[in-house]
């Protein structure tokens, strides 16, 4: 595929990497919001996952493993008319970044996240991540897992999340599409993508996961927070894919922020005047 | 000498100190005089051993006493604590149950503060009563009280306190104790603010427009300022939760071409370090203020210390180049926070604001014109100013002789800014190629080579030479400034170099300072001498020594002085 966001930055993932179809849908979903390239920012950890928005033609911020949303909710509060995107890793938005990932959706900025969920940490070569099946072998847990997986979908829905989608990293359309929507949502929308590593997660694989994902079906009431709550939690006999659960529409953080809007913070003076003003304040005078 | 009362305020947390310490100080203003107030309070919200000393005199004040002339305890049971720290012909004011320890002290006066404040209105005015008395033995007028009270208070809550301070003053009157009454002076008007204020202010002034942070004392002040001044002047504040966050996200917002900050103390400042060093790989201009207290761990969380000068000019993994300044009062607290602002932008790195919770807390009265509106001068590039290579991208790193890239933010049509945490082409692009890398790192170099050719000099007061030179960092400008003046009413000669940028470091200027006097003395609010390891490290001098206090309270002008003279 070529098209308008090409970048010619090498690429380092693994030949059959899941990374290839994301990224594919990731250019395919930009094209379809109509953004030019400069309003658009991908904001990105640490991980091959967040090497992505490299090979995206937009504004990139690939700052800390962990740290994405921070930087990312002070870039739309900076400039809300932007289009800020996370994409990032299960590690990395999951585990290091965990207490931003919680915090961030109780803020409800108007981002759209994407994580690219390997339930391995492959950059580091093959140890369990958050999302890891229990009892999984990796590097540093060869015993096997003991902690329970992370259930991302099940934590967004419970904390106020107001889109919370799974994809599928083979299926460029339909992953693309949750992508499209997701960034449509006003206010933090979660796209969490099923994604093989082919180097070290021999059990997650582009067979297993095509042999238990199923898509919603179309009559499935995504208002429905309760039950989109019993199917985020499937996952031993089959995993859905696509909308779970989409809340009504309800102002995002940097509307609801005073301060945060027009013009943009770059934008804004700091007139001597009102300097002035500011310290008359603390002048102390006798009436 | 002139007059110099110190009347110190106890009690604990709750009971109004820092309302009757903040009227203190607004009557010495009122009376033409002038006033240094420190705060010496425990870590709880309630109770507690707290004090609140107002230092008042003629000319400017810049340094606490130890002793007070006059207290006023709203707590009967610190009456020992407070008479050690009671001056010989000082008094002390409290209500005191029969047989209280100390009582028989010939300097304890008994009075019936509570009582006095239940027939104003209401037990809590306790301390104003105590102001009243206070501003009795002073010579006050009650009518002066009334008017810097009404500024205060209004309606029936202003009735009542007026009423409290003058029973309180009324009282005092036949016991009004010789030696302290203020004399006659002109009035003018004055600021009055804290050093966490006056930091604030001066960020807001220098363009900050977004501010993160997470609680921690003593830089929970500095937020509380930037939340409050900043919102008029377009600045947008976020609570963090926690302090990773907060410098990620002031990182993000400098991205997007915001003037940004965060504020902290040593506990969250070690959260941020990873943050740090990103913002030195980014180039992303960002202000931290650092209020220092005593360590290591959660320490003494609201007492000061200066422990973290070592940690401040070493945080971040890998190298690059940054701006360390250490305000020594509430005016350079102002002047450097909009020095940090430029800078960190004109030289895109992060700059660190070295301050503690002396100064933090330190209130004073200062010249309005030491706080002037400074331009702010803004260096983001738009157009045809871009940097751009044969395909007309953007080059966010492009290298230039002084390693200062020009600096365009996302949203600029035509071009796309990339910044990358790892090793990056001129493009922003990720790399692992040796020579870009070589490259880059130069150039990062370059803008610290820049920098230190504008590196603020070290302020030198007193002989040009001799035989002692005292040299500090922050917050104890005032303090050393003091203890050289009793140092030479005494008649040993010493000079004062106050440092208020130590990264990058004048160790020239230092170096040729240092030679002229034969005993040269760090004094330092920490253990271990990083002051004068520092010089040792930047200029190949050895310090005489170092005059040190690690017991979670700043200095005293007397403090230093003796222990000079112990030295000699």
């Amino acid at each position: 595929m070529s098209g308008i966001f090409d970048t010619d930055v090498e690429n380092a993932w693994c030949p059959g990497c899941g990374n290839f179809p994301i990224l594919d849908a990731v250019k395919k979903a930009l094209e379809r919001t109509g953004k030019a390239k400069h309003e658009i920012v991908l904001v990105s950890g640490i991980g091959q996952a967040a090497k992505l928005p490299h090979h995206v033609d937009v504004n990139v911020f690939n700052g800390l493993h962990g740290r994405a949303l921070p930087a990312a909710l002070a870039i739309k509060m900076a400039n809300p008319s932007l289009t800020v995107v996370v994409t990032s890793g299960d590690g990395d938005i999951y585990g290091e970044g965990g207490n931003h990932f919680v915090h961030n959706i109780r803020r409800n900025p108007d981002i759209a996240v994407f994580v690219h969920d390997n339930q391995v940490y492959g950059l580091t070569k093959g140890q369990p991540s958050p999302t890891s099946d229990p009892g999984w072998a990796g590097s540093l847990q060869r015993s096997g897992v003991i902690a329970g997986p992370f259930p991302p979908l099940a934590a967004a829905i419970a904390l106020g999340c107001g889109f919370v989608a799974r994809g599928l990293a083979s299926d460029v359309e339909f992953t693309a599409d949750l992508m499209v929507r997701a960034i449509a949502h006003k206010g933090f929308a979660l796209v969490d993508i099923l994604q093989p590593c082919v180097t070290f997660n021999k059990k997650n694989t582009y067979q297993w996961y095509g042999k238990m994902a199923y898509k919603l079906p179309p009559d499935h009431d995504a208002a429905d927070r309760a039950r989109a709550f019993e199917l985020s939690l499937e996952w031993e006999e089959r995993i859905p894919i696509g909308v779970l659960y989409r809340s009504g529409d309800r102002p995002p953080f940097e509307e609801l922020h005073p301060g945060v809007g027009d013009p943009p913070l770059h934008a804004r003076e700091t007139p001597p005047d009102a300097v002035r003003d500011l310290l008359r304040k603390r002048l102390f005078t006798l009436p | 000498m002139g007059v110099d009362i110190n009347i110190r305020v106890t009690g604990g947390a709750g009971q109004g100190l820092h309302t009757v310490g903040g009227l203190l100080g607004r009557l010495a203003i009122a009376t033409g005089h002038h006033f240094h107030a420190t705060q010496d309070y425990m870590s709880r919200i309630r109770g507690g051993r707290n004090s609140y000393s107002v230092r008042i005199r003629e000319i400017p004040v810049r340094a606490g006493r130890r002793q007070a002339d006059i207290t006023i305890s709203l707590d009967p049971g610190h009456l020992p604590h407070i008479l050690s720290s009671t001056a010989p012909a000082g008094i002390v004011v409290c209500d005191l149950p029969a047989g209280t320890a100390g009582s028989g002290d010939p300097r304890v006066i008994t009075a019936p503060l509570k009582e006095m404040a239940v027939s104003a209105g209401s037990p809590i005015l306790a301390n104003i009563v105590g102001a009243g008395i206070v501003a009795r033995a002073l010579g006050i007028p009650q009518d002066t009280v009334e008017r810097v009270l009404a500024l205060e208070f209004k309606g029936d809550f202003l009735e009542k306190n007026r009423v409290a301070a003058r029973l309180g003053g009324e009282w005092m009157d036949p016991r009004v104790p010789s030696g302290h009454r203020l004399p006659d002076a002109a009035f003018h008007p004055r600021m009055i603010l804290a050093g966490n204020e006056a930091l604030a202010l001066g960020a807001v002034a220098g363009g900050c427009k977004f501010a993160a942070g997470y609680p921690m004392t003593p830089g929970s002040g500095i937020l509380h300022g930037l939340s409050v001044d900043g919102p008029p002047l377009g600045l947008v504040f976020e609570q963090a939760e926690d302090e990773i966050a907060a410098l990620n996200m002031a990182i993000g917002a400098s991205y997007a071409g915001a003037r940004a900050m965060v504020a902290t103390s040593g506990g969250g400042f070690a959260l941020m370090v990873e943050a740090l060093s990103v913002a030195g790989m980014l180039e992303a201009p960002v202000v931290v203020a650092l209020g220092m207290r005593p360590g290591p761990a959660t320490g003494m969380p609201t007492r000061t210390g200066q422990e973290d000068l070592a940690f401040a000019l070493s945080a971040g993994h890998g190298e690059f180049p940054r701006l360390v300044l250490s305000p020594g009062s509430v005016e350079e607290a102002y002047a450097l926070a909009h020095h940090a602002m430029e800078m960190s932008e004109a030289y895109q790195v992060p700059c660190i604001l070295l301050t503690d919770q002396y100064l933090a807390d330190t209130v004073v009265d200062a010249d309005p014109g030491d706080f002037p509106a400074l331009p702010v001068n803004r260096r983001i590039v738009r157009g045809n100013e871009v940097p751009r290579d044969a395909k007309g991208k953007y080059l966010r790193y492009a290298i230039t002789g002084n390693g200062v890239s020009p600096m365009a933010v996302p949203g600029e049509p035509g071009i796309t800014v990339v910044v990358d945490s790892d090793e990056h082409t001129e493009d922003g692009h990720l790399t692992e190629d040796h020579a870009v890398r070589i490259a880059m790192v130069e150039k990062r170099m370059r803008k610290g080579e820049a920098l230190e050719m504008e590196t603020l000099p070290p302020l030198l007061a007193g002989p040009p030479d001799g035989e002692v030179l005292l040299i500090g960092f922050g917050s104890t400008k005032g303090v050393i400034a003091e203890a050289r003046e009793i140092l030479s009413a005494g008649g040993i000669a010493a000079a004062a170099v106050h440092l208020r940028q130590v990264a990058p470091f004048p160790a020239g200027a230092v170096s040729e300072i240092l030679d002229r006097y034969r005993t040269a003395l760090t004094v330092e609010n920490n253990r271990t001498g990083q002051l004068a390891r520092l010089i040792r490290a930047e200029t190949g001098h050895d310090v005489s020594g170092t005059i040190s206090r690690f017991d979670g309270l700043p200095f005293t002008p007397e403090d230093v002085a003796e222990r000079v003279k112990e030295r000699r």
